[in-house]
Formats: C-alpha cells, structure tokens, sequence
C-alpha cells in the first residue's frame, strides 16, 4: 500500500514558513511585531530559526512527495507522516507568534478586569495552547482533516510523549521525591474514590456491570485513555462506549477552559493548580492543555501535573486488572473466562513512562546539569562553575550589609551573612538558601535586599542544555496538544448523553470540586 | 410501490418503520434495506495519547467486533422478518453520515418510497445520530415516509 498522498500542499506549507523567516530577516515585520509588543516580544529568537529549518525541509520533502512517485515500503509511510505534521506545527507557529499576541494585545487594550489585577486573556486563560487547540478542534469540525494529513495529524501522541520523556531531564530528585509522594496520596485516594463512587453510584442506578466498569475507569483514572483500556475487559456494548468518551470528552474540553480561569481567580501557586489539574481534570489530555493555558510561558505548572499524570497513567494497569476481576465475578456469562494477569499489565504498562525515568535517571547524574540542580539551575560561586569575578560584591555593599547585621536575630542568617560579607559572595548551597529566606523575611532595608538578590543571582546558573530541553518541551506539547485537538470531534462530544452523562456529572463534579479543597487546604505554594 | 428502500438500524423508531414496510409488502414489491453504521465511530480514540498501540489496537478490534455484531444482529432480524412476506429483497451496509448515505442510496438507485423511523423522543436511550437532517429533506427527490416514533 501506498500512504504517500500526491499533493503540493507541504511544499506549500515549506513555502509559508521560509516566507514568515524571510518577512522577519528583512525587516518586513519589524512594524508588526511592534504592534505585538516591539521589545517585550518573546518570539523574535524563535523566527530567526524554527521556520527556516522546518521550511527548507519541507520544502525539500514537500517536492518529492508532489513529483515522485513512490514505492511501497517504510520510507513512503514515515515520510507520509511528514505532511500533517508540518500542518500541526505551522498552525502552532501561527498561532503562538501571532494570534495569541494579537488576542493579548486587544485584551490589555480593554484594561484590567476589575480588581483582579490581570487582563482578559490571562484570566481566560487565551493563550497559544488553548488557542492552539481550539484551532484544532474548529479544523476537523469545520473543515475536517486533509487525506495528505491524516497520517501526520496521528503524530502528535509521540509528540507528547517524547514532550513527557524529557521533561524527565527538569526534575531534581528531591522534586520528584515530594512531587511522587503527593501525587501518590492525591491520585490514590481520588482515582479509587471515583472508581468506587462510579460502581456504587451505578449500583443505586442498575445500570449494567460493564457500563459501570468503563464509565468507572474513565471518571476515574485518565478519561478517553483508560475508557480505550478498560473497554474490552469488561465487555463494554458499544453505545456505552459512545455515552463514556462523549461524557469526557465534553468534561476535558469544558475542565480546559474553566480550570485556569478558576486559578487565576484564586491566585493560585503553580504546585497548587498542577496538582489540581493534575487530580481533578478527568481527561489526560487536557491536564496538560490546562498547565501550558494556566502557565504558557513556563513549565513548572505542566511539570506538576505530568507527574499526577504519569501516576495516572502507572495507576491505569492496576485499574483495568481490578475492573477485569470485578466483572468476571459479577457476570455469569464471562466466568469462564480467566483474567491473565501478566498479559494485562503488560499490554497497559506506559512504555514512555520507563524514557522519563531514564532521563531522570541520568540528569541526576550531571549528563545534562550539575547533579545538584534544582528547576534546571544549580549553584556555582567558583568560575569553572560559571561565577563571573565582576559579581564580586563591591567594598560599599559588603559595609552596608555589614551595617545591618545587627538587625538579625537568628544565628544562621548572621553567619551565612558574615560569610559573605568576609568573601563577597555566597559560599555554599545552604548559605544561599538561608539568605532566600533573610531576603523573604524582610528584615534588611530594600537596599540591602537588594545585595543579597544580586548575591544570589550570581551563583545560581542555567544550564545550557537544560534550557535547551526546556524549548524543545515547549513546542512537542505545543505541537502535540495541536493535533490532539484534532482528534476532538464534536459527532463525539454529542454522544454524551444517558445514565453515563448524569453519573459523569456527579462524579466529575465532586471530583473536580473536593480536588480544589484539598488543594487549598493542604498543597504549600512549593515543593 | 415496487422499490422501497427501508432505512432501519435497529432503533425503536426504526422497528416502527420496519413494520410499516412490513405492511406494504407484496409480490413484486422489491425492499431494499439501508443500515448506516455512524462514522463518528471513526473518532472514538478521542484525544486519547496515553496508551500504546498494542492497547489501541486491541480497543479498536474490539469496537469493530461489537459493531459487526450489532449490525449482523440488525440485518439477521429484517431478513428474517423481510422472509416471511412475498415481497423481495436486498441489503446494504454503509459507513457514514446517515443522512449523507440516505441520499447517496437514493441518487444511485431509482426508489418509489424511502421508509424511515422518526428521531427518538428526548431522555430516551440511544446514540446522536441523525437520518432526518434537513439535508435530507433538501435533497431527496424520493418520495419520504417518516414512521411516527412508537413513544409518540
């Protein structure tokens, strides 16, 4: 079989990306990414590159695919991809280097909403993911996906997952330490407690054995994924199966969006919204959506909620082997039929998830960052480690700090101070976390403060590659995330309906709602 | 009425319409039966990126099995019931939008009557998937016989 479609359109596609570089190389945009913002603009980095690179690829690509005629074999089906996913990836480009500029720059010409203190945008949460998204879904709704894309469009899954396998390289082992532990305790106690409410709602309902095991492992453990898992297990009849992933998915899409306004109108801490996210959002998808929307222009949002996800995720075999052995029991008719234990766990076991720990593994090894790195910086006060002498403090800034000692009281800070008032910088890890806090007590006058921040900027580098895989991170959720919501459809949505809807209602609702409380309540602002 | 085309999956609405088909048969009356299977099935893997595609690929056999049950279960029922009148008959499973494939039996092959069952009343069981669309009404040039739903 042949999967290579004869179209112009990704050399087209090659075309418009070496058109936006060149518009920007000239000069020719300059006008425009003044309206966008001139200085404060983030993206110019990003045009110098991505689109030459990408458009002279697809440039190339695109002609053999519009002129060749190809063979039958492994080339012709992974260069078949090559199509949709530059139509992804020019879409993300659009959309995050100027629509969700566009939308920003006529929300903060409407003002301030209120006494929130935060424009239109950032409350709505109309950033380049969710608009990303959005774009997807109005695609295959509206248009529907091209034949020459449909291929590539299926990509964006590897896109995540390789997005989740280096975000394995962010994590420092006391993050993931603290980040594993919560996720553990938020995810058990609300994956079983949905599951358990599903069963016993369903019960109460009479609703059938395997309506209740689908909708239960969609409610419960990571929506549309574990629905697809659980489904044949307990014998699912296929308008179930309909009612579940309609139920979620209208669920996710709605979660997406309400869950960063709800944040932003909370204020809530980074931690605080991934781990909400992360335990309420039923949808795995959209967890992430709702990180990037919550925090587009960082990453430690997402990165908490990848970890309640991956939890998920690692929680979905023992899940599925449970609903398994609770139908056999249940129903006469399939107790003959053995559970194979081995071949389920197998069969359900996240592959990627053994990638994150990989990366993990060898950042703690200082491959990619000093093994003592924390959100990919690490500390470093001799020049080798990158301290630069010109940070040095001056002779005028060690007195000053010299004269304000006496105003503290604890031990600690007054030696860690002394230190560097006898050396001019920080001296260890742990002087620079005690003066943090000497700078979050407020003790010190504002210029003293401000020493010390100096102090602390200057021994705390970002490693190159750290940052590296932070850009690349960025775009593979980006990309993927634009592709997954080509894949929401709403002939799908639209099946949301029966029992499902109404024990989906409940259960997705208190979920969500106990979720915040917890979060509220126990979850400090950091790990 | 010598060419009847029945369009009928299996719904209550659609027995309704069976039965009314079922009434008009006679000898040399030819019904042909259309059973559309939906193709929002096609997106039933949703946004789903989680799994592999070992797991993937077994939810989609499975859903292709319970489908092909479904179906061969709703063409058994009408054959069987088709059998027992004098009038002939004829089957034809399409994947698509229903309305779309409505049209498309009806521009392919010169039908007297199209015989279908009303939209299910609101709160009752069943998937969201129209044939009576405003499509339909546009484009059929088929005389149309829609069966009052057994519900009211």
């Amino acid at each position: 079989m042949i999967y290579t479609r004869k179209s112009p359109a990704l050399l087209m596609m090659g075309l418009i990306m070496l058109g936006i570089w060149y518009l920007f190389e000239s000069g020719l945009l300059s006008g425009y990414i003044g309206h966008l913002g001139g200085a404060k603009y983030k993206y110019t980095g990003e045009i110098a590159t991505v689109p030459l690179y990408f458009g002279i690829f697809s440039v190339a690509v695109g002609i053999w695919q519009w002129q060749a005629k190809p063979r039958e074999g492994h080339l012709d089906y992974y260069l078949s991809t090559v199509a949709g996913a530059m139509f992804i990836l020019l879409i993300a480009m659009l959309v995050r280097w100027f629509l969700a500029p566009e939308i920003a720059v006529a929300s903060q010409a409407l003002g301030k909403i209120g006494n929130t203190g935060k424009h239109l945008h950032t409350i709505l949460g109309l950033n380049y993911v969710v608009l990303g998204i959005l774009t997807g879904i109005i695609i295959v709704n509206v248009f529907k996906i091209p034949g020459w894309a449909e291929n590539g469009v299926r990509l964006s899954r590897l896109g995540l997952k390789t997005g989740v396998i280096l975000l394995g390289t962010l994590y420092s082992a006391a993050e993931l330490k603290n980040l594993g532990g919560l996720s553990i305790v938020m995810i058990g106690f609300f994956v079983l407690g949905s599951v358990g409410l599903v069963l016993w709602i369903g019960t109460r309902m009479k609703i059938p054995s395997s309506m209740g095991g689908v909708l239960s492992a969609g409610m419960g453990v990571c929506g549309v994924s574990a629905t697809v898992a659980a489904a044949p297990v307990v014998q699912a009849k296929s308008v179930e199966i309909a009612y579940t992933i309609g139920t979620i998915l209208l669920w996710g899409v709605g979660c997406m969006f309400v869950f960063p306004i709800v944040g932003h109108l909370l204020d809530m801490s980074h931690v605080q919204f991934g781990a909400w996210a992360g335990t309420g959002i039923l949808n795995s998808a959209q967890v992430a959506g709702a990180a990037l929307a919550y925090q587009p222009d960082g990453i430690e949002t997402l990165k908490v909620a990848e970890i309640f996800n991956i939890t998920r995720v690692l929680v979905l075999p023992i899940i599925v082997l449970w609903l398994a052995v609770w139908y056999v029991k249940r129903e006469e008719v399939a107790a003959a039929q053995q559970v194979n234990v081995a071949r389920v766990t197998f069969e359900k076991f996240p592959i990627f998830v053994l990638g994150f720990i990989l990366l993990f593994a060898l950042s703690t090894t200082g491959v990619f960052a000093p093994a003592n790195h924390y959100k990919g910086k690490y500390f470093g006060n001799t020049t080798e480690s990158g301290f630069k002498q010109e940070n040095l403090l001056s002779h005028e800034q060690t007195a000053q700090l010299a004269e304000e000692s006496s105003k503290i009281q604890r031990q600690d800070r007054q030696q860690a101070l002394q230190r560097l008032i006898d050396h001019g910088k920080v001296m260890s890890i742990e002087d620079d976390d005690v003066l943090r806090g000497l700078i979050n007590a407020k003790v010190l006058s504002k210029e003293a403060n401000k020493t010390l921040k100096k102090a602390h900027k200057s021994v705390r580098h970002t490693a190159k590659k750290i940052k590296a895989f932070r850009d690349w991170i960025t775009w593979l959720f980006a990309f993927g995330l634009v592709g997954l919501g080509m894949q929401i459809t709403v002939s799908a949505m639209r099946q949301a309906g029966g029992q499902p809807a109404i024990i989906g209602g409940i259960v997705g609702a208190i979920k969500a709602g106990l979720s915040l409380v917890v979060v509220m309540l126990f979850i400090s602002e950091t790990v | 009425m010598k060419n009847i085309l029945l369009a009928s999956h299996g719904t209550e609405g659609a027995l309704a319409a069976e039965n009314k088909v079922l009434e008009m048969c006679a000898p040399g009356v030819r019904v042909t039966h259309l059973l559309v299977i939906p193709e929002f099935w096609k997106d039933m893997l949703g946004d789903d990126w989680l799994n592999n595609s070992s797991t993937r690929k077994r939810f989609e056999h499975y859903l292709e099995m319970e489908l092909s049950r479904e179906t061969n279960g709703h063409l058994r029922r009408v054959r069987d019931r088709l059998s027992k009148t004098s009038a002939d008959s004829a089957h034809e499973v399409v994947l698509g939008k229903p309305d779309q494939c409505l049209t498309d039996a009806c521009e392919q092959s010169a039908y007297n009557l199209v015989v279908m069952g009303s939209p299910r009343p609101k709160r009752s069981r069943g998937l969201r998937s129209q044939m009576m669309t405003r499509h339909v009404t546009r484009r059929l040039k088929t005389p149309l016989l829609v069966v009052p739903h057994p519900c009211g």
